[in-house]
């Protein structure tokens, strides 16, 4: 598009990287934190602050459990009817069903799919859910919110933006912009490995942003590559539904193909019948698993075509012992027959299962994990640099000119970088503050994430104004001083509200509570020095104008 | 910077040519990708799998090259174009495997 192959690149970069950035900011922040989403939960809810536990009985628990689940949750009933070309019968029939867990889960995740008869989807189905405590088969109340697993780990990468799926279509535009900056910014720097080892701190703002971007951006280049392309992986099927939407016919008929060697119907017999002891089903594939020398639990049970004669029990291993690949035995539902045992996948697959895998760590490693959550912040530091030096680099001659550019950025930068960290520990500080019994309690918490966010854009835009001046503005320093005291606040809160303070929690090794007091003390300490530089900073601001040795970047 | 001045008309039909036309290219790409390599005997899953991770690099690919190329129209006509013959064949391909 330009005179040269760099300028344009410069453009792709400077950009798609500014308008996308923001989402960026929002996926790999709370991507970070979904990366510990199990943790956070167990410090918003602390009625379930136990150990992990393993699946439980499905004969004497869960049968009973999913009993319960008559039809399906009131926005998934919403968002069926609109899939539908006759209204939704009143009564929908339950196809399958499945609980799930890890080895970071003291609850157990159940549901129920219902067909959704005349669906303009083929094999459409509208879910119930709950959580239970598996210890005794209680069910835990829907109204609370895991903040993990249920609020950031969605945000990352749905924005809770439900309308269309729009939010994951957003997220999946950021991503590829995240693979182009990363193209286009190698492009740009042909001295990659000099910025493997430069960071001058001293040096001009603009100058030393530079650096830390390029810094960033380059050791953990891997990182942010592969977990932008494995997101996007993941979610293939609804960003290319390509089979789905025009090879219905040949999708179908490889299913009726794979159906006669696997012996696992495609559709229900329609004739009534029984389930065998599953907790029988289960014992034999743990003999299995013992046999083989694998470690096992069991990660995933479902049972597909319930109540019909030809109902089967697919039984999956957890994951703990490796980054992928699902290794399930299949059950015949009335007998408890072996049906079918998955076999190794192929090599393509082996790829996909690793890819996807690595992002979602299933696996039980907990060095990786601390290792996936410092990649993610360093993905949120490069893309937060880059904010920061598109308006140093312009703010000068943006208020010579009154361009109000520069000053829109750095409202929404701090929006993104500060303003995301007040908003994250303004709702952990609600969650332990709002009254225990209050009804819709996870309305209240989530609304007060929205609000306590837009204050931080109405307080960043109004700062702002000493942009226009080519100053900085105030509200980075003063966001940090609300970031410092709020982390603080919080660990206060919880140890008020449930005593599991510091000392207890450290004591009894219980690392899921103790982990998130400490990161957020950690946090609370970080953005106490920050804004101390910052305040600084501005009492003694740098020279005006700052020469590059690349006067073509950005 | 020493550029050339576009028109915001320009810049703006690179940008739909980077995404849409990327789009409607890596969508006849999975198509007939998938449906060739199950013709030509590949096993269904690793087909798919194979062209829809595939998917994702061409669509960079073609993304970054629609600022870069010097010709818009080009640009157009490959990337519209030729998913537009893809999804095509790809569909006609499906139909006669079915």
């Amino acid at each position: 598009m330009f005179a040269s192959f760099r300028l344009s690149f410069a453009w792709l970069h400077t950009w798609f990287g500014l308008v996308l950035g923001f989402v960026l900011m929002v996926a790999f922040f709370f991507g970070s934190l979904a990366v510990f989403d199990r943790e956070i939960d167990r410090w918003a809810l602390p009625q379930t602050r136990i150990e992990a536990q393993p699946m439980p009985s499905f004969d004497k628990i869960l049968a009973s459990r999913f009993a319960t689940i008559t039809e399906p949750d009131p926005e998934e009933i919403e968002a069926a009817s609109k899939r539908v070309t006759k209204p939704l019968p009143d009564k929908l029939t339950p196809a399958h069903f499945g609980a799930y867990t890890t080895h970071r889960d003291p609850v157990l995740g159940m549901y129920v799919g219902f067909d959704v008869p005349n669906s303009t989807l083929p094999d459409d189905h509208a879910y119930g859910e709950i959580t239970i405590d598996p210890r005794d088969g209680h069910v835990l109340p829907r109204d609370r919110l895991a903040l993990g697993s249920a609020f950031f780990y969605p945000m990352h990468f749905s924005l809770h933006i439900t309308w269309y799926d729009i939010g994951y279509w957003i997220v999946a535009l950021a991503a590829m912009a995240m693979l182009a900056a990363i193209v286009s910014g190698v492009v740009m720097h042909r001295k990659i490995f000099r910025e493997f080892f430069t960071f001058r701190p001293g040096k001009k703002l603009l100058r030393s942003t530079l650096d830390l971007h390029n810094l960033t951006g380059v050791v953990a280049l891997p990182f942010h590559f592969l977990w932008s392309l494995s997101g996007l992986i993941i979610f293939a099927g609804i960003y290319f539904p390509v089979l789905d939407k025009m090879m219905q016919p040949l999708v179908e008929a490889h299913e009726r193909e794979e159906a006669t060697h696997t012996g696992l119907d495609t559709h229900p017999s329609g004739k009534p019948g029984t389930l065998a002891s599953v907790d029988a089903m289960v014992t034999a594939a743990r003999e299995r698993w013992a046999s083989r020398g694998v470690p096992g639990e069991v990660g995933f049970l479902f049972v597909n075509h319930v109540g019909n004669s030809n109902a089967s029990v697919s039984i999956y291993r957890d994951s703990t012992d490796r980054v992928a690949t699902a290794e399930g035995l299949h059950f015949e539902g009335a007998t408890g027959r072996v049906i079918f045992e998955d076999p190794p996948t192929g090599p393509i697959e082996t790829v996909n299962g690793f890819l996807s895998g690595m992002h979602l760590q299933q696996f039980k490693h907990w060095t990786l994990r601390w290792l996936i959550f410092f990649g993610g912040l360093l993905s949120s530091v490069c893309i937060a640099t880059g904010f920061i030096f598109f308006v140093e680099k312009r703010k000068h001659a943006h208020a010579r000119e009154g361009h109000p550019g520069s000053r829109w950025v750095d409202a929404l930068a701090v929006t993104t970088v500060t303003g995301m960290v007040v908003a994250t520990l303004f709702v952990l500080v609600m969650n332990r503050a709002l009254p225990e019994d209050l009804a819709h309690r996870d309305t209240w918490e989530k609304t007060s994430f929205w609000i306590a966010w837009l204050l931080t854009f109405v307080h960043a835009a109004w700062r702002s104004g000493a942009v226009l001046q080519a100053r900085m503005s105030k509200a980075w320093a003063e966001q940090c001083w609300v970031i410092a005291v709020s982390g603080a606040l919080a660990v206060v809160l919880n140890a008020a509200t449930t005593g599991d303070h510091l000392g207890r929690t450290l004591a009894a090794a219980y690392w899921p509570v103790a982990g998130v007091d400490l990161t957020l003390l950690v946090s609370a300490f970080i953005a106490v020095i920050v804004a101390r530089r910052l305040q600084q900073h501005a009492s003694h601001p740098s020279p005006a104008t700052a020469s590059l040795e690349e006067p073509e970047h950005a | 910077m020493a550029t050339v001045s576009y028109s915001s008309w320009h810049v703006f039909s690179r940008i739909c040519a980077g995404i849409l036309g990327s789009y409607v290219f890596t969508w006849g790409l999975i198509a007939l990708g998938a449906s060739s390599l199950i013709a030509a005997g590949t096993e269904f899953h690793e087909a798919t799998s194979l062209v829809s991770m595939l998917g994702f690099l061409v669509f960079l690919c073609t993304f970054c090259w629609a600022f870069v190329a010097a010709s818009v129209v080009r640009v157009w006509a490959v990337l519209a174009g030729g998913g537009a013959l893809m999804t095509l064949s790809g569909w006609w391909i499906s139909r006669a495997l079915a």
